[in-house]
């Protein structure tokens, strides 16, 4: 399988007040096409400052990340843009969108500013309504964003993050402000993306998330201590004694 | 505690603040300067009426029979007078260090045996050395002539002439104002001798009348004098109305700034408290009261208010001083003691800054802790926010989005709309009041027709009975030599005289006027009625007519001579000249040129519709057959009888102008930055999905852009009946209450208008390009 993210001794650090704090400290890892990774650790670790960093959105201290074969450290501000805009989409665990624009328009708003995919306003709206109604939303589309619960909402950023057909989704604990139902509705969607060959990466904290992907790294202090390999099953009966085995490693790594 | 959350609010929110206190700064300087300027320059021409001794009734004649009527009717009521005897002389047998005095009115040699005069320092001229020579600040400070001490003044008068030497400029009060176009020079007795004695000098007596007697005007019309001019003290102040103007300017754009930093703290005082709602939660939350936590708003309020106000003060006073520089040139003008109303009004405008975020600040009140802590939002919404769908739009991406946001959220943008709109507002009025002053067609304001030329030429009448010929014979020879170079035109002049007109038991004087040359009634304008075409017919200014209370179809007496004549009025019109009194009559009658008290300038209309470039050739080829004469423009002879008002105006536009500017960049950046820190999550977003800086700067911008272009359609609709209601006002105090203002379309609809907008939104983008700083990741420190 085709590399499409690596990571070669990558370090972040801030300054605060006149002190120096390491974030990250020369993390090194990569991940395959169709994967789906999740990036466990305590708070503080570093998990956020990873993701961020390996999208592109926080500028690495040192260090190299390779979006398949470009390095993303050595692009410009527009570039990277481009890069987000085109092949990458974010989900947070805070749902941000626009106020003053409905669901649907927040959700095609990266493909109304994309010229990778040359569709006319009208063909994006569709491939965004397609998008809501895949993922169940479609009946809300031309509500406003407080009109519709945290579920809906969580599912109408997946739509957006996906509405320019990204090669990799990074979110940023995308079931953490949702309930027990709408978190398991949420990886469901973020599952039936992996399956259809989107890389997913994604930061968590709950081991019911995390036993859903296919690698589990775990990061302390600025660096990944572990890593943990799913095999792909994820039946019903197979998810419980997946869960289990993450328990048991969390544990051995100090979780 | 208290001084710890102040201590970090002030630093966190450095930018705000300082462009709030700016504002502050701005109405208070301008609220107590302006607010200064008017009383002082109220106060000032009443102390300096006062101090110059300026006499209730001031009346001219050149008429022997009628000065010796004058002191016999004086004596008999006991009334004090000062008799001067003054010499009017031509500005052209006037030379200054060699160069022709350039000067358009009417020049006067004098004594200084009537009214109180003032050096620059403020001492009073006593006495005038032979040889010497006191100018009038008038000519002084005008571009034309370079007067300065120890300047050689030569005056011809007849064959003779007398040299001297120019001592300093004077403030003379009866003779200071621009409107009341009559001018003079100050000279010793023995050297008043000169002119006094030479036959060729055109002699007439002034006489400065003080009474107490209500009934002073009844006798004195009763009169029936032959004078060349006759005026009251409150009219010789009406006459500085356009020093008082140009101080009234400065107070409204003064409240317009006060009103500008309301709309200012109104906007900065509810995006403090949407900012903070979740501490304003927090506080209510572990149980601060809501005084406690308005009392920590109002504190810093106050803080910066007092501060800015204080500055404000300091600033007013030679801010005011400079604006009443010109001023004071004109008349004396005293400063001191007046600090103390610089300081009530920046106290006052601290205190309405106070008292506004005491109201802004109601609205904690009403929100309990979750509310607030819920950012003010309960999430009930009746109406849809978002207006225009992108799905359904058919505009650019970013103009969809900006669109969007202003009309879905307009409450938020209803300051900067306003403030825009006043600024342009600011713009605007005085640009069309420039415009109309120096239109061709206000010439018809001051009752006189329109023309393509006017010719000045120095013109002193007699009782030898040719007045009318010599006048005839003047417009005679220009039509002559317009005619030999094959130009078809209409050449005329308006006679004036000072008759006593009454009907019934009402009566009054005014100024009467009679077209000479290609001249007829039908060539100027009418309020109502129809031009006088016969011989017993006549036009009156609506001010006439309010006197002796006439409408059209009554008749009246007029007064010539020893004889009473009656005419029927056709005709109602008005007039700026001689505060708006006049009559017409119809160029049939024959009137009594013995009684002439003037003229006014010979107007030439190329009556072919020649293009401006053959108007100005021919106006050329005037001027080099007529070098004596003083060729202008209709505007710049409109100018001349407007005290050069138009210049005066055109001056404070542009410093409005930069204010405008200056205030829609402050607005703008203070908005901008505002905006950009309550959506700093929501441009991370945009970031984090991949829109570019431009991008995201442009939708910023365009936002503002939009509501700019929105106040800026909004004040030029508004501004053109807002100007012209301005306009009335003040030429209805002159007496023409129907005066359609002059627009010029490009400058008003393009040119000012565009080029605000385009600055503002310059400034717009360029301060929203600091969504730079902001990170995709910032997503991640805000909640």
């Amino acid at each position: 399988m085709n590399t499409i993210l690596k990571v070669n001794e990558l370090c972040k650090t801030y300054i605060v007040n006149k002190r120096q704090n390491n974030v990250l400290r020369n993390v090194s890892f990569s991940v395959d096409e169709g994967e789906m990774i999740a990036v466990m650790g305590p708070s503080g670790s570093g998990k956020s400052t990873l993701l961020y960093a390996v999208s592109g959105m926080e500028k690495a201290t040192a260090g190299e990340v390779l979006f398949g074969d470009q390095s993303i450290d050595k692009m410009s501000e527009k570039e990277l843009s481009k890069l987000r805009l085109d092949e990458m989409g974010f989900i947070f665990q805070q749902m941000y969108m626009l106020k003053n624009l409905s669901l649907l328009d927040n959700i095609i708003l990266p493909a109304c500013m994309s010229k990778k995919i040359k569709q006319r306003r009208k063909e994006v709206t569709e491939r965004g309504l397609a998008l809501m109604h895949k993922l169940g939303i479609a009946e809300v589309a031309d509500n406003d964003i407080n009109e519709v619960s945290g579920g809906q909402l969580q599912r109408a950023c997946i739509c957006r993050s996906m509405i320019n057909n990204p090669k990799v989704i990074f979110a940023d604990e995308p079931t953490g402000a949702l309930n027990r139902n709408s978190s398991d509705e949420v990886m469901e969607e973020l599952l039936k993306i992996n399956s259809e060959g989107t890389t997913v990466m994604l930061v968590t904290h709950d081991i019911k998330v995390a036993s859903r992907c296919s690698r589990v790294l775990y990061i302390v202090d600025g660096n990944i201590s572990g890593e943990y390999n799913f095999d792909r099953d994820f039946s019903e009966s197979k998810l419980r004694e997946r869960e289990k085995m993450l328990n048991g490693w969390l544990m051995e790594m100090g979780w | 505690m208290l001084f710890n959350i102040l201590r970090r609010d002030l630093k966190r929110k450095k930018s705000i603040n300082i462009i709030l206190m700016i504002f502050v700064i701005l109405a208070s300087t301008f609220i107590a300067s302006g607010a200064n300027n008017m009383v002082t320059v109220f106060n000032a021409l009443d102390n300096y009426f006062d101090m110059a001794e300026v006499p209730d009734y001031w009346v001219s004649t050149s008429d022997s029979r009628s000065v010796e009527n004058f002191k016999s009717f004086a004596d008999e009521n006991n009334y004090s007078y000062k008799d001067n005897t003054m010499a009017m002389i031509n500005p052209k047998d006037v030379k200054i260090d060699g160069k022709v005095f350039d000067y358009s009115n009417t020049t006067v040699i004098s004594r200084i045996n009537d009214t109180n005069l003032f050096l620059e320092n403020g001492e009073q001229l006593k006495s005038v050395a032979d040889g010497e020579i006191y100018v009038s600040s008038l000519m002084w400070f005008s571009d034309s002539n370079d007067f300065h001490e120890g300047s050689k003044v030569v005056i011809k008068c007849g064959d003779l002439s007398k040299e001297f030497v120019v001592k300093s400029y004077v403030k003379d009060a009866v003779f200071g104002s621009g409107m009341i176009s009559m001018t003079r020079f100050l000279v010793s007795d023995n050297d008043f001798e000169f002119f006094k004695e030479n036959e060729k000098s055109v002699l007439f007596d002034s006489f400065f009348l003080n009474t107490d007697d209500s009934e002073f005007n009844i006798k004195f019309t009763d009169l029936e004098l032959n004078v060349l001019f006759s005026i009251d003290r409150e009219t010789v102040k009406l006459t500085y109305i356009m020093d008082i103007l140009m101080s009234a300017i400065v107070f409204v754009v003064s409240i317009c700034l006060i009103l500008i930093s309301l709309a200012i703290l109104r906007f900065t005082i509810d995006f403090t408290m949407t900012e903070e709602f979740r501490e304003i939660g927090v506080m209510k939350a572990i149980g601060i009261s809501n005084r406690g936590i308005r009392g920590l708003y109002i504190i810093k309020y106050t803080a910066i208010s007092i501060v800015g106000s204080a500055i404000g003060f300091i600033l007013s006073i030679p801010f005011g001083s400079l604006m009443l520089q010109s001023t004071s040139k004109n008349i004396m003008i005293s400063n001191s003691g007046n600090y103390a109303l610089n300081v009530m009004c920046s106290a006052l405008s601290a205190f309405i800054v106070v008292m506004f975020c005491y109201l802004c600040t109601r609205k904690i009140k009403r929100f309990s802790p979750i509310d607030a802590i819920r950012n003010g939002e309960t999430g009930e919404r009746y109406s849809k926010k978002g207006v225009i769908h992108l799905s359904n739009s058919k505009l650019p991406l970013i103009l969809s989005m900006s669109l969007n946001d202003v009309i879905s959220s307009f409450k938020k943008y209803v300051s900067m709309f306003l403030i825009f709109v006043i600024g342009i507002l600011l713009v605007i009025i005085p640009l069309n009041i420039v415009n109309t002053l120096k239109s061709d067609s206000f010439i018809q304001a001051f009752g006189m027709a329109k023309s393509n030329v006017i010719i000045l030429q120095e013109t002193y009448f007699d009782n030898s009975g040719n007045n009318k010929q010599m006048l005839e014979e003047k417009i005679e020879n220009i039509k002559d030599y317009l005619n030999e170079n094959d130009i078809e035109s209409k050449v005329f002049q308006e006679a004036f005289f000072k008759f006593y007109i009454s009907k019934d038991d009402k009566k009054t004087s005014s100024i009467a006027t009679q077209g000479i040359g290609d001249s007829s009634c039908d060539m100027y304008t009418y309020l109502d009625g129809t031009p006088p075409q016969n011989k017993n017919e006549i036009a009156v200014s609506h001010i006439v007519a309010d006197r002796i209370d006439v409408k059209i179809g009554d008749d009246i007496s007029v007064n010539i001579g020893n004889e009473v004549k009656k005419y029927t009025v056709t005709a109602i019109y008005q007039t700026m000249m001689n505060m708006g009194e006049g009559v017409r009559f119809s160029e049939t009658e024959d009137l009594d040129y013995n009684y002439i008290t003037g003229c006014f300038a010979i107007q030439v209309l190329y009556t072919d519709n020649p293009n401006q470039q053959t108007i100005n050739e021919r106006n050329e080829l005037l001027a080099e057959n007529y070098p004596e004469c003083e060729l202008m423009t209709t505007a710049e002879y409109v100018d001349m009888m407007d005290g050069g008002i138009s210049g005066q105006i055109d001056g404070v536009k542009i410093l409005i102008l930069s204010i405008v500017i200056f205030i829609n960049i402050l607005v703008t950046v203070l908005m901008t930055k505002s905006f950009i820190t309550k959506e700093k999550c929501e441009i991370a977003i945009l970031k984090a999905i991949g829109f570019r800086n431009n991008a995201i700067a442009a939708w910023q911008a365009l936002r503002i852009c939009l509501i700019l272009a929105a106040s800026t359609v909004v004040g030029v609709l508004i501004g053109s009946p807002i100007s012209q209601f301005v306009f009335s006002q003040i030429s209805s105090i002159m007496g023409a209450y129907n005066c359609p203002i002059e627009i010029n379309t490009l400058e008003t609809f393009l040119i000012y208008p565009i080029g605000v907008l385009l600055i503002t939104g310059v400034s717009a983008f360029l301060s929203s390009l600091s969504v730079r700083k902001i990170s995709a990741s910032d997503t991640s420190t805000n909640e």
